[in-house]
């Protein structure tokens, strides 16, 4: 009796190690992902990184287009970069389109996309483009502070316009922000002082000020305008565009402002998932993606990103970029400060009680 | 009628003893299936995922483990988890006693009530509760003008004891409706007064229902990631630290790590727990009641008891409205005006599409995961005394993993066919290339994910029963089998419905595995209620929600159909042993 637990014990130990060592090496790739026709045609399935409804809107708008059938599956960057990177030998997907660059940035680091020049990238401003073609941007966000009105109103403060409004004590526990670990947005928030102010030690020396304001780190980036809209706090620290989107879905106390010391943007991109198995269509798919047309279908779904190529449509409830003070986000820099700067964050900030 | 006493313990030890006779082919054959069964279904994705926290990434991660950020972090994951699995295994335990030992109006009411929670779709019960009681909550502010901080612990403690509870409810329900009542008898007619009787008598028998209980509320709670994301504020644990890791950091290494030391608080509390139930066992022979409990009938008592779940039953109630109410208007608390345009998005196109496929997958997963944990359960308690403890562990591994590392795991593992060599054992079964648009995988995870509690409320309703009915059965010549079927099964067959209720629940509401194995052919509708809520439109997050509940309140009332006790006679206290 003791041999045999014993036994199938250590057969499924084995069982285990053997078999995640040995996957099956496919011996007939190239069946149709290489036959390198011409034709469009066949199916593609996009990681996609912003809203649902947008997703929705894009691929049923291009397969119309080419009769290339398009699928997705909405995924935040973070879960992306780990999906791509589990299915690495066998990718499952052909396209990440939407979702903040940084994620983009991290997959390429890792190998998981291929460079692409589309011959539409050409009318995208080059601020908005990967210098080695891995992505191109289609849609840039501004941070902006998303406030609640009537709360505001009962805390006697005025719509913040200034970094150094966020200080101010009457609102206190009134902030929300999401945590730069877990967000693009609040990365960018945490960045945006460190530009401004000048470095590391100057950036976290702000946010240690505005900790004391804070209620809570969330962890989604986009929460800190929900729970803004709901009440819980007078401000929410969020791209613009989501806090527009939360206002059209009836959170009507909200109100957009902007920081006149300047604020961060964030660039979405589209690029290229390495080893493709459709390759002519997921190239075509992001040539489309470049061009005005399909960009003016962001805003038929309310999603008020500003658009990046120059030929689309300009909405009102678009932040108007002349407008907005900004700061010189540097991309690349920001991309190698993040571990350091967000584990400094965790351990001098976000832990510390507040007074 | 014999009634076992203290005494019983060393005889069932000894009975064990006597049983040196090798396992009968059938066993073999449920060990050995069992085993292969969890080796894919938890070992190889684990395994896979593992590997990468030995990388550099994780190694890092281990050796901060005692920096005082990450022991912060344990400290509240233990915290968290001690809080619920006593909060939860409390409520519960209040709950089935009074359902069991008190008689009044609104009875199946307050069973039904009790059951409510088992469908928590995730964020609805958190964002209910904010709605409710929050800093500008309808009752808190509204009502009560306070503005408390739910954001942290306390909030946190509040919905997972609630969302959790009806485990220990259900476990504690088949266990008191078991218990034979002349033991509660004897004590009375020897001169024990009703509350020594109670903590004497009753209390004891009950030890292995609340040491399970706690496991599993313990385990699901430091587990949990919906409810930490939406209210833990800034009081992360493991499972929050694992996701900000993989999702935050791009850093599947140091995720798979901290999801290793989370394996550790479960690992120990499972120990505890298998340590104390077997030592303080109190088994009644018969496993079947002789007559119905006694009812209370002291005033005190029952004003106590019945304020206590009365109030229970009106928050669960205020709950549950919010979340219902909350799909019927444009935003609640913020604009209360009647909307029925969220049912229409709902039920068209995506949604539709999402309600089927979710209920189809976990209808098929539902009675593959009750069987299995019931089957381990039996082979744990009743067969296997070498290694019993191994395979108790790797059933509840799926647990006690938090999906989003199971979920990583899984992609992983199965995205591409599975073999040795080059001869495929496995098809590729996740993503979207694998057969069946990868919902195979995804039946998978909602096995692996909901047999625990199976296995768990088995185990406690076995080890309840005393062997020597099973001996009686096999020195009359039954096969392992045929003493399964007919005398093991009938008994346990409470345990067996709350398994199933409980897969089947659980199933529909998984989340975080699945956002790694979802294909454009498979929408699930736990992550379209994660893209609603993303996207502000609460409504529709409500109504989803809505539908959820509806559709696993109905298959929960067909599976009590089905399950229902036929085979054994009708005779008065027998048929109480089923959940009606």
């Amino acid at each position: 009796m003791k041999r045999i637990h014993a036994a199938a014990g250590a057969t499924a130990m084995s069982l285990a190690l053997l078999m995640s060592g040995c996957a099956v090496t496919s011996t007939d790739s190239g069946d149709n992902g290489s036959t390198g026709s011409d034709e469009l045609g066949g199916s593609i399935t996009i990681a996609c990184g912003a809203m649902e409804d947008w997703c929705q809107a894009m691929t049923t708008a291009f397969t119309a287009e080419t009769g290339v059938q398009a699928n997705f599956v909405r995924l935040s960057s973070g879960e992306t970069v780990a999906r791509l990177d589990a299915a690495r030998d066998n990718p499952e997907f052909d396209v990440w389109h939407g979702g903040p660059v940084d994620g983009f940035g991290a997959a390429r680091d890792a190998g998981l996309l291929e460079a692409y020049d589309s011959p539409n990238a050409a009318a995208i401003p080059d601020k908005y483009k990967d210098a080695d073609h891995y992505w191109t941007g289609v849609y840039v966000g501004a941070l902006g502070f998303c406030s609640n009105t009537k709360v505001l109103d009962e805390l006697g403060v005025d719509v913040p316009d200034s970094w150094e409004d966020l200080l101010d004590p009457k609102l206190k526990g009134q902030i929300s922000t999401a945590h730069p670990s877990t967000s693009g947005t609040a990365f960018t928030t945490l960045w945006t002082q460190v530009t401004r102010l000048g470095g590391e030690e100057e950036g976290l020396e702000y946010m240690k000020k505005m900790h004391n304001n804070v209620l809570q780190y969330s962890k989604s980036g986009t929460a800190p305008g929900q729970i803004a809209g709901r009440g819980e706090v007078a401000v929410g620290l969020v791209f613009s565009h989501d806090c527009v989107k939360y206002q059209e879905e009836g959170l009507t106390d909200l109100t957009v402002s902007f920081p006149k010391e300047g604020t961060g943007y964030e660039i979405g991109g589209v690029a290229l998932v390495k080893g493709s198995k459709n390759k002519t269509a997921a190239q075509a798919y992001i040539d489309w993606t470049l061009t005005a047309e399909a960009q003016n279908i962001g805003p038929t779904v309310g999603s008020y990103q500003v658009l990046t190529n120059p030929d689309a449509a300009v909405d009102d409830r678009m932040v108007k970029l002349e407008d907005v003070e900004f700061v010189d986000y540097d991309f690349v820099a920001a991309a190698a400060a993040k571990p350091g700067l967000t584990a400094r964050f965790d351990a001098e900030i976000a832990a510390q009680p507040k007074e | 009628m014999t009634i076992s006493n203290a005494t019983v313990p060393r005889a069932r030890r000894f009975s064990l003893r006597s049983r040196e006779t090798p396992l009968d082919l059938t066993t073999r054959i449920a060990v050995v299936l069992v085993v292969l069964i969890l080796g894919v279904l938890i070992v190889l994705p684990l395994v896979n995922i593992l590997s990468s926290a030995v990388s550099e990434q994780g190694l890092a991660v281990f050796n901060s483990m005692f920096s005082s950020v990450n022991l912060q972090v344990l400290q509240n994951t233990v915290v968290l988890g001690v809080l619920v699995g006593a909060i939860g295994t409390v409520i519960g335990f209040l709950l089935a006693y009074v359902q069991v030992r008190l008689e009044f109006r609104g009875k199946k009411l307050l069973h039904l009530l009790a059951l409510l929670p088992i469908v928590s779709p995730p964020f609805a019960v958190a964002t209910a509760v904010i709605t409710l009681f929050g800093r500008s909550g309808i009752i808190t502010r509204d009502l009560l003008g306070i503005t408390p901080t739910l954001y942290g612990l306390p909030g946190l403690t509040i919905v997972l004891s609630l969302s959790f509870f009806p485990a220990a409810y259900m476990n504690m329900l088949g266990l008191m409706r078991s218990l034979d009542p002349s033991l509660d008898e004897a004590a009375a007619s020897i001169g024990a007064n009703k509350w020594r009787t109670f903590v004497t008598v009753t209390l004891p028998m009950l030890v292995p229902g609340f040491a399970s209980s706690f496991l599993l509320l313990f385990v699901e709670a430091i587990a949990d990631l919906a409810n930490p994301l939406v209210i833990g504020g800034d009081f992360t644990v493991l499972s929050s630290r694992a996701y900000i890791a993989i999702t935050g950091e791009y850093n599947v290494g140091a995720g798979a790590a901290y999801s290793l030391v989370l394996l550790l608080p479960g690992l120990l509390v499972f120990l505890i727990q298998r340590y104390w139930a077997t030592r303080k066992s109190v088994v009644s022979v018969t496993g079947k009641p002789a007559g119905r409990p006694a009812v209370i009938t002291s005033i005190p008592a029952r004003i106590v008891l019945l304020t206590l779940s009365g109030l229970l039953a009106l928050l669960i109630v205020t709950i549950y409205a919010t979340v219902i109410v909350g799909g019927f208007v444009k935003i609640l608390g913020i604009n209360n005006e009647f909307d029925l345009s969220h049912y229409r998005y709902v039920l068209s196109g995506i949604g539709s599409d999402a309600m089927i496929t979710t209920t189809v997958l976990a209808l098929i997963a539902t009675p593959i995961a009750g069987v299995l944990g019931l089957v381990i359960a039996w082979l744990i308690t009743r067969k296997l005394r070498r290694g019993r403890g191994l395979i108790d562990f790797l059933g509840m591994l799926g647990l006690a993993v938090p999906g989003t590392v199971l979920g990583i795991g899984y992609a992983l593992t199965f995205n591409k066919p599975l073999g040795f060599g080059n001869v495929a054992i496995l098809p590729a079964l996740a993503g979207g290339g694998a057969v069946l648009g990868g919902a195979i995988a995804i039946v998978m995870v909602y096995v692996i994910r909901s047999s625990p509690s199976g296995q768990r409320s088995g185990v406690a309703a076995l080890q309840q029963i005393d062997v020597a009915i099973d001996e009686a059965s096999a020195s009359l010549g039954a096969s392992g089998v045929t003493t399964f079927r007919k005398v093991t099964l009938p008994l346990i067959r409470p345990a067996l419905l709350s398994g199933l209720i409980y897969a089947f629940a659980r199933s529909m509401t998984t989340l975080s595995p699945i956002i790694f194995i979802t294909t454009p052919q498979t929408k699930i509708m736990t992550s379209q209620i994660l893209s609603e809520v993303d996207a502000g439109r609460f409504g529709n997050a409500f109504a989803y929600c809505t539908i959820l509940i509806v559709i696993v309140m109905s298959v929960i009332g067909l599976l009590n159909l089905f399950v229902r006790d036929s085979s054994v006679p009708k005779a008065a206290g027998l048929s109480s042993a089923t959940i009606n």
